[in-house]
C-alpha cells in the first residue's frame, strides 16, 4: 500500500476527499435509519398476535446461503477497490460485476423468502412482529435493490471513461455503500435470525 | 494474479467467515439466552469493526478522526436509541 506517500486516485482533489467524508455523514445517518427499524423491532418481536412466532418461521439455511453471498461480495468489491488502486480497471471490473451478480443472488433468496412468509400466513398485516420484520427486512432489500442500480451504472462509467479522479471516487462511494450493507446485514443475521431461533 | 488478492483482505475475509461460524454456534448448540445473546453481541460488533478498519478503509486519510468520531456518534445515539426504548417499553423500568 502505498498510502503514506502518495494519495490514492479516488483522494486526490479536494473535491474527492470531501465526497468520501460527505458520504460517511450520509452513512451515519443510515446507521440511525436502521437503528430506529431495530428499535421497532426490538419492541415488537412478541406481539405475535394469531400469527406465527420467529422461531416458527426462519429457517437456517437460506439465512445462511444469504449471509455467504453478501460477506463475500464485501470482499470481493473490497478486492475490486484493490486493484483500482493497482491501475488495473479490467480487473477491477470483473471483480464489481462478480459482487453484484452475488448481490442479486441474495436478493433472489430474499425475495423467495419473502414469498414463502406471505405463503405460510406471515404478512406485512398479519401482526405487529411480521409488520417489523418485513419493514426491517425490507429497507435492508430496497437498499441492495438499489445498489444494483447504481453499481451497474459505475461498471459502465468506468468502461467508458477509464479510471479518472472522479470515476474511481465514485467506485470508491459505492463500495463503502456495499460493505455498509454487509454491516447491515451482520446485525440482522445476528439479532434478528440467530436470536430469534435461539 | 497474486497482487489482486491482498493478504489483508484475505485474512479479514477468513476473519468473518470464523466470526459468522462462532455466532452459528447460538443455533447448534443449546445455549442459555444471556450466553447467546453474549455470543452475538461480541461476534456482531467485532465483525462491524472488521469490515469498518479492513475493507472500507476508514483509517487511512487524514480525516480518519472525523470519520472515526461520525460512526461512532451514530452508533452511541443508535445504542440511545435502542436501549432507552427497551428500558420504556419492554423491561419496565
Amino acid at each position: 500500500m502505498n498510502l503514506e506517500h502518495s494519495q490514492p486516485l479516488e483522494y486526490s482533489t479536494k473535491q474527492n476527499d470531501l465526497n468520501i467524508f460527505g458520504f460517511w455523514v450520509f452513512l451515519g445517518a443510515e446507521i440511525m435509519l436502521f437503528a430506529t427499524l431495530f428499535t421497532s423491532y426490538f419492541v415488537l418481536e412478541n406481539r405475535t398476535g394469531s400469527g406465527p412466532a420467529g422461531a416458527e418461521i426462519f429457517e437456517i439455511t437460506p439465512v445462511l446461503i444469504e449471509t455467504l453471498l453478501l460477506l463475500t461480495s464485501s470482499f470481493v468489491i473490497g478486492l475490486g477497490i484493490h486493484a483500482m488502486r493497482l491501475g488495473k480497471t479490467k480487473a477491477m471490473i470483473t471483480f464489481f460485476a462478480i459482487t453484484l451478480l452475488l448481490g442479486l443472488g441474495f436478493l433472489g433468496f430474499e425475495i423467495f423468502e419473502f414469498v414463502h412468509y406471505v405463503h405460510i400466513g406471515a404478512g406485512l398485516q398479519t401482526s405487529a412482529f411480521t409488520a417489523s420484520l418485513l419493514t426491517t427486512l425490507g429497507t435492508h432489500g430496497a437498499h441492495v435493490t438499489f445498489g444494483l442500480f447504481w453499481g451497474t451504472a459505475i461498471i459502465l462509467q468506468v468502461k467508458k471513461r477509464g479510471l479518472t479522479p472522479e470515476t474511481a471516487n465514485k467506485s470508491f462511494i459505492f463500495s463503502l455503500y456495499w460493505h455498509f450493507l454487509d454491516v447491515v446485514w451482520i446485525f440482522i443475521f445476528s439479532f434478528i435470525y440467530l436470536k430469534g431461533m435461539m | 494474479m497474486k497482487e489482486l488478492f491482498p493478504a489483508k483482505q484475505v485474512m479479514g475475509f477468513v476473519f468473518s467467515l470464523i466470526l459468522t461460524a462462532i455466532a452459528l454456534l447460538v443455533y447448534f448448540l443449546d445455549l442459555s439466552f444471556t450466553a447467546g445473546l453474549t455470543i452475538l453481541v461480541v461476534t456482531a460488533f467485532v465483525q462491524a469493526l472488521l469490515q469498518l478498519v479492513v475493507f472500507m478503509h476508514a483509517g487511512e486519510t487524514k480525516d480518519k478522526w472525523a470519520i472515526y468520531g461520525n460512526v461512532y456518534f451514530m452508533i452511541l445515539i443508535a445504542m440511545i436509541t435502542i436501549f432507552g426504548t427497551l428500558f420504556l417499553f419492554v423491561w419496565d423500568m
